[in-house]
């Protein structure tokens, strides 16, 4: 698809979940529900007692970002499924192993898993979200992402290599 | 006008969950049509590879800020409607850099992840079991990390008033840069050979005409608002601005300021005491002339104060007295409390000149946050006249005496909920105190009677009380000293932690000879916020494995012969085998002169002998929460008992329910 027509599409799914909802896109919420969740069958009493996630508890799947990553899970589902471009597979460059591809993707969602609580959100619920209401907080984190993303590039190219 | 869930405060039903299911399927098809369900093509761009991610990204950000501006601008939608997350310089900073690393290393974000793991990338799936495992280390880092959190917190803060200028303006040299970067990225494709679609080019020129047209029609939009502040500025830029003469705030900039909850803007009305009840600008405090050096001391050049009167002249001399003495950081409000009518509170319906729909609608809801009459959006933290730290008592919740009380009253921030029967508060009551019924906060939940109130009605009380997240709360009793307590439940429930509950109860005000009044006082309704579910309610379910794992002490309050069974309301009679009894009657001593609690020392030491540690966990019940509400206060809020629960339920259901065990088992 032209990247700007799905540039358009989702500036105005962007919208209507401003119109909508009142709050914009977000999907680091939604996987720090599931962390949380998952500490809590884990232990249950310390996580209830925990001073960031304990107040979501006990229900800790019960809140609408949850519902937006399910839903973006299954919308990606859709499409991938009508454009046949389902592909089970470890996505890297042919001279790249998996295992240090794995550990890549891994040491990454630990440090945007982590870095997403700490600006409050990520690309989707900051950058793109913050972004388009022209919060000057998150216009500075989009900004400081990719400046460390460029700046960093160079470390893990390897991954890409053919 | 638009009304949106985050508005009606329904973001946690089951309609917000389902718009956010359907707004998310299409947010996963607009990605995957992007094409971002690779991680090669995403981090494409750190490479200048595949520059989709700036394009796509960019083009959905002006979409919907023109979109956004357009509906604002039009008055379709208030600000009140939209959750505007809060700028923290220091965290976002930090957060960006870490990001930037993590997203390039690991391939993805975690809306692309998502999409990823749809179109079968295993990367993918080990991406977000990683940023799981990533917010649960943040959550166990959390008590060290936290003032890295909060690090440069601005509160709402728009770029356009960083930058000083119009929401027009830079709507527009926005959308310039991001035509700009199209065409750049466009030239950078072409010079590293990537084929473009055939059209492209023509296509990019309508497109970035269209985005700059609408950008350019954004700013000779009629009413567009214009900047309403600038930051908070630094100590040396407001001594500048003083000596430059730019000491005024205008009215519509100071309505803006206080509906947004701004922290560090204390507004002070210098009229007199009477003229100040009788109206004031809602959330100013009452401080007259001859106290202002002395009652403004804690805040000198910090934050911004703000002097009105009626008109112009005795706020002038004030701030001219106040800057001598070194203040720094002293504003008057343009044109006085008059010019704040005239301006920001007058009808549009009775203004000479016409207005454009987006200034009326900013009139509209500067009346309704600020006319008495028409209850107004709930302020923001802070926006209410707030105490200082140091008017606090020491310890809250607490206890405070009658003496403090007497001391405080009058203050706006300080609110006496008297919770004894009609009658009695009507024969003769604390002054400026209002009348509550604790049985209010209670009700039939889940099918057992006499439980706490969830939060959402919870907090309906709260905003008839006319309560507001920084004030003070304080109870008043009669007899029984754990209404005090229930009601204290209910603010703990809402998160409410400034809260007291006068020691001695009401019998102790009068038998001291302290001031009584029978005037019904205005309570302007408010709108308290609604807080998640609390943390110390626990279910049958939770006592249950605390009986049979032994995890916690089991403290039943009711007085003994119901706990031994000798006595019962309830449909089996005995206890929670393994429960421990401490009546709550205990706890309290009854004079001549009021019902209070025993001294800490005394409650310091019974409690020794029932529970080993401070850690330990304790869960309290008696038959309704009633009793129980008690002697969670005495453990958690004044013995810093760390984990206390609270069985609301109680004995009521744990009888009824015929599965679970009661000792002492007795045969029938």
């Amino acid at each position: 698809m032209n990247p700007y027509l799905a540039g358009i599409f989702l500036g105005l799914v962007l919208l209507a979940s401003f119109l909508i909802l009142g709050a914009g896109l977000g999907a680091s919420g939604g996987v720090a529900r599931l962390g949380a969740a998952l500490e809590a069958t884990l232990a249950p009493q310390h996580t209830q007692a925990s001073a960031y996630f304990g107040p979501w508890g006990p229900n800790y799947l019960s809140y609408y970002l949850v519902f937006m990553l399910l839903g973006t899970f299954l919308g990606g589902l859709i499409s991938a499924v009508t454009a046949k471009r389902i592909q089970p597979t470890v996505e890297r460059g042919q001279a790249c192993g998996v295992k240090k591809r794995v550990i890549y993707a891994l040491v990454g969602g630990l440090l945007v898993g982590f870095a997403s609580r700490l600006a409050q959100g990520c690309t989707s619920g900051q950058a793109l979200t913050g972004g388009a209401m022209l919060l000057s907080g998150s216009l500075v984190f989009m900004g400081t992402l990719f400046a460390s993303g460029y700046a960093a590039a160079r470390f893990f190219r390897g991954q890409w290599h053919d | 006008m638009i009304k949106t869930f985050f508005g009606a405060g329904t973001l946690d039903t089951t309609g917000a969950f389902l718009a956010a299911l359907i707004i998310g399927v299409l947010f996963g098809v607009a990605l995957e049509r992007a094409g971002f369900g690779s991680s090669r093509k995403l981090t494409g761009v750190f490479y200048f590879e595949d520059m989709a991610v700036i394009k796509v990204m960019f083009s959905a950000v002006i979409t919907a800020m023109l979109g956004l501006a357009y509906f604002q601008a039009a008055g379709l939608i208030s600000p009140e409607e939209l959750y505007f997350m809060p700028t923290v310089y220091g965290a976002q900073i930090l957060g960006g850099l870490i990001f930037g690393v993590g997203f390039v290393m690991g391939g993805w974000c975690p809306g692309t992840a998502a999409v990823g793991l749809a179109s079968g990338k295993l990367d993918a799936l080990i991406f977000l079991g990683g940023a799981m495992l990533g917010s649960i280390g943040f959550n166990e880092l959390f008590p060290v990390i936290q003032p890295l959190y909060t690090w440069g917190n601005q509160g709402v803060v728009f770029i356009y008033q960083t930058l000083d200028l119009s929401l027009g303006s830079f709507a527009l040299i926005f959308t310039l840069v991001a035509v700009a970067c199209f065409w750049g990225v466009e030239f950078l494709e072409l010079q590293r050979g990537k084929v473009t679609a055939g059209g492209r080019d023509k296509f990019l020129t309508s497109f970035s005409l269209v985005l700059v047209v609408l950008a350019l029609g954004l700013t000779l939009f009629p009413g567009t608002p214009a900047p309403s502040a600038g930051r908070p500025a630094g100590e040396a830029d407001l001594i500048a601005q003083v000596e430059s003469g730019r000491d005024h705030l205008d009215p519509e900039e100071l309505a803006d300021r206080l509906m947004r909850g701004e922290p560090n803007l204390l507004v002070v009305d210098i009229r007199p005491a009477g003229e100040y009840q009788v109206f004031h600008i809602r959330g100013a405090l009452n401080i007259t002339l001859s106290k202002l050096a002395e009652e403004l001391a804690p805040h000198k050049n910090k934050g911004m104060i703000v002097l009105y009167s009626n008109g112009m002249t005795h706020p002038a001399q004030a701030r001219d007295s106040l800057y001598r003495q070194g203040y720094g950081n002293v504003y008057l409000l343009t044109d006085g409390l008059k010019g704040f009518m005239e301006r920001c509170l007058k009808p549009v319906s009775l203004r000479s000149e016409p207005l454009a729909p987006a200034a009326a609608a900013r009139v509209r809801a500067w009346r309704a946050y600020f006319n008495p009459a028409t209850p107004g959006p709930a302020p923001a933290a802070g926006a209410a006249a707030a105490p200082r730290p140091d008017q606090l008592p020491q310890a809250l919740p607490g206890l405070v005496d009658p003496d403090w009380l007497a001391r405080h009253l009058g203050q706006p921030w300080l609110k006496v909920i008297d919770l004894r029967s009609q009658p009695e508060y009507n024969s003769g009551h604390i002054p400026g105190a209002v009348s509550m019924n604790v049985g209010g906060f209670r009700g039939l939940v889940d099918g057992v009677p006499s439980m706490l109130l969830p939060p959402p009605l919870l907090a309906g009380q709260f905003s008839l009380l006319g309560l507001h997240p920084t004030d003070l709360v304080v109870f008043v009793t009669g007899e029984k000293f754990h209404d005090g307590t229930l009601a204290g439940m209910a603010a703990e429930r809402l998160g409410h932690r400034r809260y007291a509950v006068l020691q001695g109860g009401m019998a102790k005000w009068q038998a001291e000879k302290r001031p009584l009044d029978t005037v019904l006082p205005a309570v302007i309704p408010s709108r308290y916020p609604v807080s998640p579910k609390d943390e110390f309610t626990v279910d049958y379910r939770r006592v249950l494995t605390a009986m049979q794992g032994k995890d916690a002490i089991i403290l039943d309050v009711r007085p003994q012969d119901y706990f031994t069974g000798k006595k019962s309301d309830e449909a089996r009679a005995g206890h929670i085998p393994g429960a421990v009894n401490r009546p709550f009657s205990e706890d309290v001593v009854k004079t001549n002169t009021g019902v209070g609690l025993k001294p800490m020392d005394e409650l310091a030491r019974a409690y020794e002998k029932i529970i080993p540690s401070k850690e330990t966990a304790v869960i309290v019940h008696c038959r309704t929460g009633h009793q129980a509400s008690q002697t969670f206060f005495v453990l958690k809020r004044l013995l810093g008992y760390k984990n206390v629960y609270y069985y609301d339920a109680g004995w009521t259901e744990w009888a009824a329910r015929q599965e679970l065990p009661v000792a002492p088992m007795v045969n029938k």
